[in-house]
């Protein structure tokens, strides 16, 4: 007996999924299009303290919620480890110290500017999964150097984001899109509070809320599309076939399972690819958890005829396992993927009218 | 100061414009999630809670509680270390809470979870996660014996310290918490049988008599809101199985 991984699925049931998806057409187990997402409900604004919140549900019943706060903080200056934390919004502020330098406007280590945290019901903080995790969505939030200029306030000053992501519900399949769609409608439905005060003074900020500003504006004054924030997609492969949105029965036969994400480019040239690339994971599909079928040649509980009647050599058992290849019995998926099936999945992705498009414009559509 | 004595005694209004026994604005939904055994949703005021129960499983360890603070929850961001005294104490008090109003002895050797993940905090911290996990065991189709409702009560300042001015006031928000001296009473059943009662701060014993009686009758206003709840949620569930 093959010891239980989490995949509730016999060796039968994985065949028959690993065969009707590397079909071409291909079938999906609930008859979606490669690149047709499944309807999600999503929500903004739905928490009074957050500078920006979001709550996304799926349809296989994970949900998610994101809640954006930022502070005001000293920027470390000249190799000073000075760093004070200001309420933004009162405009009040701590004693000044004569040694605070003026750190350049290019803003080093503006990495630290933006704090990630997860929190997954079940898992302590340290543990494997809410660090990856983070480390990736993390990753792809810093490729925007744009957001550097916005969350500078003036060179002693800026303002640092947390960003609070809770999943609320047991991490039925991987976490990664849903917290990457979260996160992305809570960064745009963040305002920060308006500047009064002038250059490098220490500021000061308009009280009314209606005068606030959007992190990512929705249009910039010169005409070209705006920042949006990033996405990252689960993308996965059988045979030489991709689809997105995968299921957790998707996933459980995959040959290769990718992590795309994605940020818009703000460019008004109306070839240019509407979206880059900031970075390409592999994750480790489940589908290698999954102990494989036995074929009828080596089953020797059977009682008919075909078994055989002595014991074969395991070195012999092995020769036939490896020559049947999973054609008459599932067996987990081995190596790598192709480069010209990853090439294709980011082609999907970021081209015009593509995936990415459709998802981003999908979830601006909430915020209005 | 927001409980200013005098502003408090000329028209005996509260900062939010309430009167002593006025309770906030609450609403509450159960089976938010679909994912969940049980589920539910409980707001009061600015308070907001989200609860949801899993189990039975195996192995034997009663009623278990795990409450999350979420970091965004307060004013100022504060990430909650695993390990904090308060929240483990409020833990502990909701698991015994229902340890004795679940009818555990119908799943022997059995753990059910609850679940608490405080969204946004606002006063009654204890109280509404007291009402959320009512709502998302009824919702999980757990037995109990019946709804256990919370609610805080707080003795105001008067200037008389003779008995019949005191006026207690029910169901704190944040500032109100950090003025006054409140008690937190759980009660279950329509009667009242008191399963909560905790006091933090201090007061004058004479006046506890009156916190409490007062603190009774705002959970019985409170179960008669919970029931609302569950009563629409099943007439909704009834009308889309019938048409």
């Amino acid at each position: 007996m093959a010891p239980y991984t989490g995949i509730p699925l016999s060796p039968a049931e994985l065949q028959y999924l690993h065969t009707s998806l590397s079909q071409d057409p291909p079938i999906r187990p609930d008859g979606r299009s490669p690149t047709q997402f499944r309807p999600l409900v999503a929500e903004t604004d739905i928490l009074p303290s957050t500078n920006g919140s979001a709550r996304i549900c799926f349809p296989d019943g994970t949900e998610a919620m994101v809640g954006v706060k930022a502070e005001v903080e000293k920027t470390r200056g000249g190799g000073q480890n000075v760093k004070g934390e200001v309420d933004g919004k009162t405009g009040e502020d701590e004693e000044m110290g004569d040694d605070s330098n003026r750190s350049a406007r290019s803003g080093r280590d503006w990495g630290e500017w933006v704090e990630i945290g997860i929190e997954i019901p079940g898992m302590r903080d340290d543990d494997a999964l809410p660090i990856f995790l983070s480390a990736m969505l993390t990753e792809a939030l810093l490729a925007d150097t744009g957001l550097k200029d916005t969350l500078w306030i003036n060179s002693r000053f800026h303002w640092r984001l947390y960003i609070d992501i809770l999943l609320l519900s047991q991490p039925l399949s991987y976490p990664l899109p849903l917290l990457s769609l979260t996160t992305h409608l809570a960064l745009l439905s963040t305002r920060l509070p308006s500047l009064i005060s002038e250059r490098d003074e220490d500021p000061l900020f308009n009280d009314d809320w209606e005068a606030s500003t959007p992190l990512y504006p929705r249009s910039k004054a010169d005409g070209s599309s705006a920042q949006k924030p990033p996405i990252t997609l689960l993308v996965m492969s059988v045979g030489g076939m991709i689809y997105f949105d995968p299921s957790a029965d998707e996933l459980a036969v995959a040959d290769a399972v990718v992590a795309l994400s994605v940020t818009s480019t703000s460019t008004t040239d109306a070839d240019a690819l509407p979206l880059k690339l900031v970075a390409l994971r592999t994750i480790d599909p489940p589908s290698r958890l999954t102990a494989g079928g036995v074929s009828n040649v080596l089953n020797t509980t059977s009682t008919t005829g075909t078994a055989s009647t002595g014991t074969t050599s395991t070195g012999g058992v092995l020769a036939i396992r490896e020559n049947d290849q999973g054609q008459s019995v599932w067996r987990p998926p081995r190596g790598g993927v192709k480069r010209a099936v990853v090439g294709r999945m980011i082609k999907a992705v970021v081209e015009k009218g593509g995936v990415g498009m459709e998802v981003m414009a999908g979830l601006a559509g909430v915020e209005t | 100061m927001p409980l200013d004595t005098s502003t408090y005694a000329l028209a005996h209004l509260r900062l939010d414009g309430r009167r002593w026994s006025e309770l906030r604005r609450i609403h509450g939904q159960i089976s938010t999630q679909a994912a969940a055994d049980g589920s539910a949703y409980f707001e009061q005021g600015n308070t907001k809670i989200l609860c949801t129960v899993t189990g039975p499983q195996e192995p034997k360890r009663g009623v278990e509680v795990e409450m999350n603070v979420a970091a965004f929850s307060g004013m100022d961001r504060k990430k909650r270390a695993r390990g904090d005294k308060r929240v483990q104490e409020m833990q502990y008090t909701i698991a015994s809470a229902f340890q004795s109003t679940i009818f555990t002895h119908l799943y022997p050797h059995s753990t059910i979870t609850l679940n608490l993940h405080v969204l946004s905090q606002d006063g009654s911290l204890l109280a509404c996660a007291l009402n959320a996990a009512t709502l998302a065991l009824i919702d999980a189709g757990m037995p109990m014996s019946d709804y256990v409702s919370a609610c805080t009560v707080a003795s105001a300042p008067s200037s008389d310290q003779t008995l019949d001015e005191q006026d207690p006031l029910l169901d704190l928000n944040g500032l109100e918490e950090q003025e006054l001296p409140f008690l937190t009473v759980g009660t279950s059943g329509e009667e009242g049988k008191v399963l909560v009662l905790l006091m933090e701060t201090r007061v004058q014993v004479a006046r506890l008599e009156a916190m409490v009686s007062v603190g009774l009758d705002g959970c019985r206003q409170i179960r008669g809101i919970l029931d609302g709840v569950v009563r629409e949620h099943g007439r909704k569930v009834l009308e889309s199985r019938v048409s």
